[in-house]
């Protein structure tokens, strides 16, 4: 029997060498033909080398270890390493994936290493993974549930800034810009953001920013008082001199108020 | 008005003073009026009113504390306004009584005396129930007004300590995931026996003592922030040595200044996180610390993937805002730019001031 090859990818060099040690000892016949410094790398390398089995860092930079085992799908043996993250752990443990979690203990490795040469010397197949990799990658995408944004990116005169979006007064549609109405250290500013209003909108705190007439949207916080008319109103802001209109379409929003 | 409130709970000789110049000054006043129908002269007048004025203060001042308790029925400010109203018509007939020289007939055969004690205890018992109704009122205020002081002292105690609850949750959470990421560094470097594992432990306790608010010693200067980042870097430099490249400059004059924990630390681990950790080829952080005036501003520039690539953000900056809001009130600021070509410059800019030792 050939001597059975193996590529690790790993981000951090003192866990690819100790990794590579790790397996020295757990299994002397297997040759480490590989090392890769990030998915892109791995999937270079695999093409390169063809190794049998890949060990890949769940947490690299560019392509992450998921993504690169997909590309490299039944080609390989795949081993995941991950360091112990809830969300990570879980969604392995839910598969039929192999799996280690950094520090890489020597008893788990060799338990690994003894799956593998078993599924070697019984020549089975490799594990069918594209619907296992596919449901890991949208786990670990859903590990970090999509927060309103507290923060919208916008060009401020010739730089661009992070600005906090609860200094933010209101937003007001320019076409396809949206121009933000901010306080800068308190001072209001002005800022664009070349996000549609509906869709910068979309991802803000509702609790917070609503929508008062279809070119605008104001933050509760930043209201002083709001007037109202027969079948609209004004709002008008603790910060600005400026009022805005709430039209028809809106008010209703304020009927309790 | 303190005074009047301590006495209160415990007797007080400058109370019953001034208690005693009030009684004097109101039967001056009474004595103006009353030398107009009285053919004495003013001095033996003023004493006569005085004496009557002082009775009423010891009824006042006795009954404000005896008896020690009082049926609920009846409120201790009406029985020492009442004590004051019986106290004068009784001292100003033992004033005539005892004043009547020895032989001469009793004052209420004297038709101007008569009249005298009429009119002095008329004019007391006008003055001296109001007075004390006034002095009611005043020792009711400052009351009030010491208690809000009180309420506003325990309140403004209560704030700091919620905002020091606050802060302490605030700190830094150590990820489980840097965590053991760097345990597994650590392990790997004591596996081979390299001499670096010393150093590296040191750093890890050092950054572990500092982020776990439970482990935390309190004292917020920029001199412990600038030895937790140099502990935080060690520690990454050591798990990417080809991708992190950093440089420090701190005014050393600045090490002494207060700064909220924690600060500096969000800064740096922001850049690496979403800045250098999602580059391949990795970047470099370049800290810089000084004094702009009364002010210190902190700089934090990576040349990582920038915003637009790792996303917004998260909760530790919006966090870092909160935290120099409660420390510096409106007098600190955060500033994010992007930087050409690329990467993102982080400022912080807060007054310089001494910390307590």
């Amino acid at each position: 029997m050939n001597h059975p090859t193996a590529l690790i990818a790993d981000d951090e060099p003192l866990l690819r060498d100790a990794l590579a040690r790790q397996l020295a000892q757990a299994w002397p016949e297997l040759r480490v033909v590989a090392q890769a410094r990030n998915g892109r790398e791995a999937i270079e390398q695999f093409e390169a080398m063809a190794p049998d089995i890949c060990f890949l860092d769940v947490h690299m930079p560019g392509i992450s270890g998921v993504e690169a085992a997909s590309r490299i799908g039944r080609r390989a043996h795949l081993v995941f390493v991950t360091a112990h993250d809830q969300y990570a752990v879980q969604a392995f443990a839910q598969g039929a994936l192999d799996y280690l979690v950094k520090p890489v203990e020597m008893a788990r490795l060799a338990d690994t290493v003894s799956r593998l040469q078993e599924r070697r010397a019984a020549a089975l197949p490799v594990t069918q993974t594209d619907a296992l990799l596919r449901q890991l990658a949208a786990q670990l995408g859903r590990a970090a549930p999509p927060r309103p944004l507290s923060w919208i990116y916008a060009q401020v005169g010739q730089a661009l800034r992070l600005i906090p979006a609860d200094q933010i007064d209101y937003l007001r549609s320019d076409t396809k810009y949206t121009a933000v109405a901010w306080r800068d250290n308190g001072q209001p500013a002005e800022a664009l953001v070349r996000t549609p209003l509906k869709e910068l909108l979309a991802q803000l705190d509702g609790d917070h920013f609503v929508q008062v007439h279809r070119a605008v949207a104001v933050n509760l916080r930043a209201v002083s008082h709001i007037t109202r008319g027969s079948e609209t109103a004004t709002i008008h802001l603790k910060h600005r001199a400026e009022s805005l209109p709430v039209s028809r379409t809106f008010v209703h929003q304020f009927r309790q108020m | 008005m303190p005074a009047a409130v301590t006495s209160i709970t415990r007797f007080d000789a400058a109370v019953l003073l001034r208690r005693i110049a009030v009684a004097a000054v109101v039967a001056m006043a009474a004595c103006g009026p009353l030398g107009l129908l009285f053919d004495v002269p003013l001095p033996a007048l003023w004493l006569r009113a005085a004496t009557v004025g002082l009775a009423g203060v010891l009824a006042f001042s006795i009954l404000e504390r005896w008896p020690r308790r009082l049926p609920k029925r009846v409120a201790r400010w009406a029985l020492q306004v009442g004590g004051v109203a019986l106290a004068v018509p009784f001292t100003t007939l033992s004033i005539y009584l005892f004043s009547t020289e020895v032989g001469a007939p009793p004052f209420w055969a004297v038709p101007e005396r008569l009249s005298g004690v009429a009119l002095l205890t008329m004019a007391g018992l006008l003055l001296g129930p109001w007075t004390a109704v006034a002095a009611l009122v005043r020792q009711k205020d400052a009351l009030a007004r010491h208690q809000a002081l009180a309420f506003d002292l325990e309140r403004s105690e209560l704030a700091r300590q919620a905002l020091d609850a606050r802060l302490k949750l605030m700190q830094a959470q150590v990820a489980p995931h840097f965590l053991f990421n760097t345990l597994a560094n650590v392990q790997a470097l004591v596996d081979v026996g390299s001499p670096q594992a010393p150093a590296v432990l040191r750093s890890l306790t050092a950054y572990l003592r500092a982020a776990v608010p439970q482990l935390h010693d309190g004292g917020d200067t920029l001199g412990q922030e600038v030895r937790l980042v140099e502990a935080y870097l060690a520690l990454m430099h050591m798990r990417m040595p080809d991708r992190l490249r950093y440089s420090l400059h701190v005014d050393a004059s600045l090490e002494s200044i207060l700064c909220p924990a924690m600060t500096l630390l969000t800064l740096v681990e922001n850049a690496v996180r979403h800045g250098i950790d999602p580059a391949e080829e990795g970047g470099s952080i370049d800290i810089g610390i000084e004094r702009r005036g009364t002010r210190c501003l902190i700089r934090v520039a990576d040349s990582g993937v920038g915003f637009s690539q790792s996303g917004l953000p998260g909760t530790g900056l919006a966090t870092l805002r909160e935290r120099l809001a409660l420390t510096f009130g409106g007098d600190a600021q955060l500033r994010l730019m992007a930087r050409q070509p690329q990467g993102v410059c982080a400022e912080v800019e807060f007054p310089a001031l001494e910390s307590m030792p």
